[in-house]
């Protein structure tokens, strides 16, 4: 058995039975879809077209969604329907970042994850799923893919389909013949507009008066600027993955007049600042260790006792908040246990919560282990197992910091977050504002000379690489993906562009190093101040500008 | 339940709190209940414990999965709750059938009933439907919605205070039936046209129509001169039937001049025809000036101007004329070209050519090739180039759909619903003009060609019918529009303005003429005039602006809450539907009683059926008015009937085959149709008119080959008048005088409802009533109110089009549907960028449209998709209330205020916009839109085709420009003394009966009309008979 869909674009009317019938039979809330008919507008009047394309859960082959999910709530039947149980999901919304395709929403009255899931509750019974059901042209077409007599099976050996974002490595089985460009491609069209032909739109930004995309989709470039070794005018090469000025050229395809979307579902950003407010605390809970752990085991600087109970407490305590504000997120935080109790583990978010609780706990052991030789109570023992506490909280630190890179690794809907840099950006950064957070306690606890040189050196040091790690993430390689190349031009010319450049670069990165070069304990705290604002600056638009590209 | 939905309440945080609370507590049930004691409007929840459940598979045994439950199992039905799942929660249903009542395609919807909780979980196909097969479109899931609807009106009302003001109280039914009775008793004894019957949305089959005829009044007032009486009309002068049935399916071309694959008459059904037919190679040609689905689907999208559509299609005629392209054979059988040629002989005909006028004049037996002659010689003037330059569409396209048609093969499918039949003056040369192309191409009841509706639609007789009435309201058919094809409805406060009359008792039902009729602020003056309107009962399931202004609100049941019976003409077959209130059905499956319809619905909700029987009843108590007679048993004398006697009567003894089939399921035909609420008539139905007139039907016979010659053999002759028939000189053939064939080719054949008994070319009927010049006679072109001569584009003046549906809404009952409000809530200006640049305006941007009375403001959607020049607007949507909580949903509507200078100016603006609420339903507080449209209709001039009568739609938009400042979204402006002066405009253009009357009545006797009267009702008062005026020609 393997469960597929096709929609025939040349039968489909747009007439929309298929969202009500779903809403009817699934009983869905208003302002959620579980499929839904993307309307686009094409052409030059009177060549003019209105392509219909039926949009929804891929039932991927590959399903990211059901890699990423920490519970098993979302998973994948043996006859390969991508079934979801919102009496299991926590509602951590990272399913929505690994869908490519907006195909996941979370349910209003339950809270948790919801999308198409074949009507697998008729398919048990021999019934089709509802929308096939309602359908007036027969354009949705369900079936098993494993039989070759099925009418999938024929239609799929006899016409030439396609599938959406097969780049993505999902391999979808949805399948349409017909379908188009313009539709298929959801940056093909201004992105949010501010209305559609029939309904309103509700803007990304509630702020926003004027529906998000702002300067972002206004491309750049500028034409005809330079000459060729022959003496032709010729144009100048405009940034990666951004559509030239005017409305013939997008996402790389030349196209008609007019593409305009007519009608769309809406769909709103998942994450929000807990997110990256649990990236910094996460780093300064972990650089703390790190940078401590790092100095005495590379016998850089000598052990100090104050230092170690003071900095170890304040990353058990960040490490803490962190775990805190994940919880926070979670729209079903009062399951967050489930995470630890019915854990999928290829899930990085399951894994990253072990790392976080043995981190925890290594580092809590210790942290109280040597409390107790600070009070007198079996001093040796602290000695004795300072190195293990050392290198196994270092690797676990180390995790704690690095994980995330993994977790954003699986978000196939999110191309920016799948950056090969990431992981050592997440260590650099933890290292930076670890040392830096350390810094900010020299001015309260008599700390140790050669202790505070070193963490001088490595905050500075971290805060140099930070840069130029922050600009080859943004200027380096070119983007593997349109999607990706948009969003990071997003963060350098878009709506983050204030806290990417004055935020992070400046406030984060150059004013921390100019006051680390003044030298003295206060300007060095300040400096860390700034940088963990910074860190936050440059998180916050790092985890919100791929949310701004649609994926539908 | 899980306890999900008990945390749907509350922060985040509450929910994280949750953990050290405990299990959270159960809701309170709160719910309203109706009087059968079941829970409204939230689906109740059962606890069931866990235990095996026995469930069916409908998997094939090829591995195919089913799309229904087959109809065996529909008593018991276990299915998974959907909502639960992936628990395993099993439930029981009761699969009651029921007919669709969102349009008028009445599609099959299947009722899933809980057995349990006797809920409706939701609708789905009728897979037994012949007309839908098991499959919907958007607004079929969602009666679902209107029947849980949390604002409906659940008993029925009473006004207190002034008319309009809102304030209203419950009252019994008992107490309604007793007031208006007595009201309408009151009338009746007093004049036999003061009672008023006006109808939006039938839904039934002539089931009111006999209870208005019961009554003796001449009061049936319908909806249909705003909808499809314009094209009606020109398919009545063709033939005598008024609407075409194309057979989609297998058809080589389908020519469309409407949305059929988003709307029309009969969107779904048709839908999948046409889709059929293309995949099948049809080609699809749609004419139409604003991109619709429809026009994006097809293969040749023709953007004409609105009113060139006739030149475009007599161009394409021309073509197949000139080329002799056309199908001669069946021309020469079927059309009435004997007659055109004696009209060109008596100079009733002009055409061009002298010399072939003298050869017709001189010409003893009419000879076809004359006619053809004729044909080429009147439509010369038609060239793609003429076509091009007036419909500004490029000239390859009209070429091609003209290549197309050519080689259609007898197999061109064509439709026209509203658009241009119902936009311009002169709208109904449109349909005609249409089926001329039909006829060239001999497509006319042919697989893959247009039949006529009554060919394909099926009416049952009931058990008595009630003598036809003897009275002639003027109010309904005046004298001005003798060949108005339906009631000037949208009119009527226009007369009453004027003192044509007043009315006693007005019922309004479905209908919500203060919001879909132009002028409604007309509406709006004399619905508030209780001189005018003395008693107005507005029959409705929800609540509308018209209802607003009602002495008593009586609430009637939505698709699955009611009574009816209905076919329509959706494919070469015939077939009758059952629509069933199927909650009552379920009740009585599982053994309980239910006396009326309104002990099983929500509240008291009622049906009309039952509502009539018992009103009648009481109308006439003692029997001595002649009315209680039509409401007795048939099966038990004397005592008044019941809904199911009324039905069961029909199935017994007017279905031909039902009976035989139910019997052959072991059941009675009345539990067969409870069972599968359709039954197919006939499958297939093809070229009915070439049928042999005989004493009994021929059904089935299959034609022996036809003898050649044009003379009628006397032997056939012979044998019909021993039949019993008579033949006149034009080869009519009569029975008891009345024309029921005609001979072709020496056989005697049905024909078509006509005058001539054939397909009329020359209309001897317009030329007799006053019409007589060539551009009424014969299919021609007639100039519209908007042709571009009228409309100055240089001086800012555009082409408004209202006229247009969306395949998720439901004219006026749409906004208690929150799945179709979610997908289309708003109507912006469709415009083209030309224009848009031209007037300085983007997307978004609030526009003010002036039109000939008022102006409205609504925002701007600039697209390609547009026709320059004009604008588009669908008058689907803009709906209001007066009051914040109470009236129309407050989601789904404006809160405006209405503002009257005294002085006939009239203003609404909008107080705010959708906003969502608390109700029972969760989903009311999740509304997410605000902009619910522009009421633009307010601002439409009436404007009454002077033939047809119908409401030309299109507006003449005066001047469209950038708001000023102050013009809010919404706003509404009209001065009422410029809408009764554009009336007087119109009026002015008429030829009315008592000047132009052939024969001194007031219509053409063959011609249809709702409730004919008898043939005295006909007469023209003698005081109304003038003096024939000369020929204006």
């Amino acid at each position: 058995m393997n469960y597929g869909f096709i929609i025939d674009n040349r039968k489909c009317i747009g007439c929309h039975a298929c969202s009500t019938a779903c809403k009817s039979e699934n009983e869905v809330p208003l302002g959620v879809y579980r499929t839904w008919v993307k309307y686009v507008e094409t052409g030059t009047y009177p060549h003019t077209r209105r392509h219909f394309q039926v949009t929804r859960c891929n039932h991927c082959a590959n399903p990211p969604c059901v890699r990423i999910c920490p519970v098993t709530a979302m998973y994948q039947r043996a006859d390969g329907i991508v079934e979801f149980d919102g009496d299991v999901c926590i509602g951590c919304k990272a399913c929505m970042q690994a869908c490519p395709y907006d195909a996941i929403y979370i349910d209003p009255e339950t809270h948790t994850a919801a999308k198409c899931h074949y009507c697998a509750h008729r398919v048990d019974l021999g019934l089709e799923p509802a929308c096939v059901v309602v359908c007036p042209e027969h354009a949705i077409i369900a079936g098993d893919m494993d039989d070759p007599n099925s009418e999938i099976s024929r239609l799929l050996a006899r016409e030439e389909v396609v599938v959406r974002k097969p780049e993505q490595g999902t391999a979808p089985k949805l399948f349409y013949i017909d379908g188009n460009d313009a539709a298929m491609h959801p940056t093909a069209t201004p992105r949010t507009p501010t209305t559609f032909m029939w309904a309103d739109t509700i803007p990304l930004h509630p702020d926003n008066g004027h529906h998000g995309g702002g300067p972002s989709l206004v491309a750049l470039a500028e034409q005809a600027a330079g000459r060729s070794a022959k003496g032709e005018p010729i144009r100048t090469p405009g940034p990666q993955g951004l559509p030239q000025p005017g409305p013939i050229q997008f996402g790389g395809k030349v196209a008609e007049h007019m593409v305009q979307v007519a009608y769309n579902a809406q769909h709103q950003i998942p994450w929000h600042w807990p997110v990256p407010a649990y990236l910094v605390t996460k780093g300064i809970g972990s650089g703390i260790f790190m940078s401590l752990a790092l100095g005495v085991g590379l016998g850089l600087f000598a052990f100090d006792g104050l230092t170690a109970i003071v900095g170890g407490l304040f990353s058990l305590l960040f490490i803490g908040l962190t775990t805190g504000l994940l919880v926070y997120d979670l729209e079903r935080p009062e399951r967050f246990l489930s995470i630890l109790l019915r854990p999928q583990w290829k899930s990085w978010l399951t894994r990253g919560a072990f790392i976080l609780v043995g981190f925890t706990l290594v580092a809590g052991l210790w942290w109280l282990v040597e409390l107790g030789g600070a009070l007198g109570i079996w001093p040796g023992l602290a000695q004795g197992l300072r190195p293990l506490f050392l290198w196994l909280g270092l690797l676990l630190a180390g995790g704690t910091a690095v994980y995330t890179a993994f977790l954003f690794g699986q978000a196939e809907g999110r191309d920016l977050w799948q950056s090969p840099l990431l992981p050592m950006h997440l260590l650099v950064q933890a290292l930076m504002v670890g040392s830096g957070f350390l810094l900010l306690l020299d001015l309260f606890l008599p700390m140790p000379g050669e202790m505070v040189q070193v963490l001088r050196a490595l905050f500075g040091a971290s805060l140099v690489v930070d840069i130029l790690v922050t600009l080859l993430g943004e200027f380096g390689m070119p983007h593997a993906s349109e999607v990706a190349a948009q969003a990071a031009h997003e963060i350098s010319h878009g709506r983050y562009r204030h806290l990417f450049w004055w935020g992070s670069l400046v406030v984060g990165h150059l004013v921390p190093l100019a006051l680390l070069a003044m030298g003295g304990a206060f300007p060095a705290a300040v400096a860390a101040l700034a940088a963990i604002g910074g860190l936050y600056a440059f998180e916050h638009a790092f985890v919100m500008a791929p949310q701004e590209i649609p994926n539908s | 339940m899980s306890n999900d939905a008990n945390i749907s309440n509350g922060s985040k945080l509450n929910r994280l709190f949750s953990l050290f609370r405990g299990a959270p507590q159960e809701p309170e049930p709160t719910e309203e209940t109706n009087v059968a004691g079941q829970a409204m409007p939230q689906f109740a929840t059962v606890d069931r414990a866990p235990q095996p459940v026995e469930m069916t598979t409908v998997l094939h045994p090829d591995g195919r999965m089913s799309q229904y439950p087959p109809p065996e199992h529909w008593d018991d039905w276990v299915e998974w709750d959907g909502k639960l799942w992936p628990k395993k929660v099993a439930r029981h249903y009761t699969l009651v059938p029921t007919v669709c009542f969102n349009c008028e395609s009445a599609c099959g919807l299947l009722a899933y009933v809980d057995k349990t909780t006797l809920e409706i979980k939701k609708f789905e196909g009728n897979p037994v439907h012949p007309g839908s097969r098991g499959r919907n479109c958007a607004k079929g899931p969602a009666t679902h919605n209107q029947i849980y609807d949390t604002e409906r009106i659940l008993y029925p009302l009473k006004r207190v205070g002034k008319r309009g003001e809102g304030r209203w109280e419950r009252i019994s039914w008992e107490q309604a039936l007793d007031e208006i009775a007595a009201k309408m008793r009151e009338s009746r004894l007093r004049r036999t046209d003061g009672i008023m019957y006006h109808v939006g949305r039938p839904g039934e089959d002539g089931y009111t129509n006999r209870v208005i005829q019961a009554w003796g009044v001449d009061g049936h007032n319908s909806h249909t001169n705003i909808c499809s009486s314009g094209a009606r009309l020109g398919y009545a002068i063709w033939s005598g039937f008024d609407r075409p049935s194309p057979d989609h399916t297998n058809a080589r071309v389908i020519l469309l001049i409407s949305s059929h694959l988003e709307t029309g008459h009969y969107f779904n059904p048709h839908a999948q025809r046409i889709i059929e037919g293309k995949m099948k190679g049809a080609k699809l040609i749609t004419m139409d000036p604003r991109l619709s689905n429809t026009a994006s689907m097809s293969d040749v999208w023709l953007p004409t101007w609105p009113g060139s559509e006739p030149t475009v299609l007599l161009a394409i005629a021309n073509h197949l004329i000139q080329n002799d392209l056309y199908d001669r054979e069946f021309v020469r059988r079927w059309v009435n070209w004997e007659e055109t040629l004696e009209a060109v002989r008596d100079g009733r005909l002009a055409i061009r050519d002298p010399e072939l006028r003298a050869q017709i004049e001189d010409l003893r037996t009419p000879d076809f090739a004359l006619f053809d002659r004729v044909l080429k010689d009147l439509y010369a003037e038609f060239t793609f180039e003429r076509a091009a330059e007036e419909s500004q569409v490029p000239v390859e396209r009209i070429q091609e759909a003209a290549d197309y048609i050519a080689r259609c093969d007898g197999k061109l499918a064509t439709h026209t619903w509203r658009s241009a039949s119902i936009g311009n003056l002169g709208g109904w040369q449109v349909a005609r003009c249409l089926f001329f192309l039909n006829v060239l191409t001999g497509s006319v009841g042919t697989p893959g060609g247009t039949a006529g509706n009554s060919w394909n639609k099926f009416v049952p007789k009931p058990f008595k019918t009630p003598p036809p009435n003897t009275v002639w309201s003027e109010l309904l058919f005046p004298d001005e529009w003798p060949l108005a094809h339906y009631e000037m409805s949208f009119l009527l406060p226009h007369f009453l303005e004027e003192g044509r009359g007043t009315i006693d008792v007005y019922f309004t039902r479905v209908y919500n003429p203060v919001w879909i009729n132009p002028d409604g602020f007309m509406w709006l003056k004399v619905l508030q005039d209780e001189e005018k309107i003395r008693c107005h009962v507005a029959l409705t399931p929800t609540w509308n602006e018209t209802a607003w202004f009602a002495d008593y609100v009586l609430p009637m049941g939505h698709a699955g809450e009611r009574h009816d019976l209905m076919s329509q003409e959706t494919h070469a077959g015939q077939w009758i539907a059952f629509r069933q209130p199927v909650r009552r059905v379920a009740m009585e499956r599982a053994g309980r009683k239910v006396r009326f319809t309104y002990e099983a619905n929500p509240g008291e909700v009622w049906e009309e059926n039952e509502f009539w029987i018992e009103l009648s009843a009481r109308m006439d108590p003692d029997g001595s008015l002649g009315i209680r007679q039509w409401f007795e048993s048939p099966y038990r004398p004397g005592e008044i009937i019941t809904v199911e006697e009324y039905y069961r009567w029909i199935f017994e003894n007017s279905v031909p085959g039902l009976p035989e089939a139910a019997a052959q399921e072991g059941l009675t035909p009345l539990e067969y149709m409870r069972k599968y609420g359709v039954f197919e008539v006939k499958q297939e139905n093809y070229t009915p008119y070439e049928r042999e007139v005989a004493a009994s039907e021929p059904r089935g016979e299959t034609e022996a080959a036809k003898p050649n010659g044009s003379t009628p053999s006397q032997a056939s002759m012979a044998g019909l008048r021993a039949q019993g028939f008579d033949i006149d000189e034009r080869g009519r053939i009569l029975k008891d005088g009345q024309a029921v064939g005609v001979m072709v080719d020496g056989e005697a054949k049905v024909g078509f409802n006509t005058p001539s008994r054939k397909l009329e070319f020359f209309s001897a009927t317009l030329y007799d009533w006053g019409w007589t010049e060539r551009e009424y006679t014969i299919p021609w072109v007639l100039k519209s109110h908007v042709h571009p001569d009228h409309i100055d584009r240089e001086k800012g003046e555009m082409l408004l089009l209202p006229n247009f549906r969306l395949p998720t809404l439901i004219h006026t009952r749409s906004a208690n549907a929150k799945w179709l409000y979610e997908i289309s809530h708003k109507n912006p200006i469709w415009m083209h960028p030309e224009d848009a640049a031209r007037i300085g305006v983007e997307t978004g941007d609030l526009v003010r449209v002036e039109t000939e009375i008022g102006y409205f403001v609504d925002s701007v959607w600039v697209t390609e998709g547009m026709k320059p020049g004009v604008i588009a607007v669908s008058h689907h949507l803009g709906r209001w209330r007066l009051q914040e909580h109470q009236g129309v949903n407050p989601g789904m509507s404006n809160l405006v205020e209405l503002q009257h200078d005294g002085q006939g100016g009239y203003r609404l603006r909008v107080l705010h916009s959708a906003r969502a609420w608390e109700s029972p339903d969760p989903d009311t507080k999740r509304i997410w839109w605000k902009d619910v449209g522009v009421h633009q209709n307010l601002t439409h001039a009436v404007h009454p085709d002077p033939i047809s009568g119908a409401h030309c739609w299109l507006q003449k938009a005066v001047a469209v420009r950038r708001a000023e400042p102050g013009d809010r979204h919404g706003d509404v402006f009209v001065d009422t003394n410029r809408s009764m002066e554009l009336y007087r405009q119109w009026v002015a253009l008429t030829r009315p009966a008592s000047k132009y009357s052939p024969d001194g009545t007031r219509r053409p006797l063959w011609l249809k009309r709702p409730l004919k009267p008898t043939p005295e009702a006909y007469r023209l008062p003698t005081e109304k008979r003038q003096e024939k005026i000369p020929d204006p020609a």
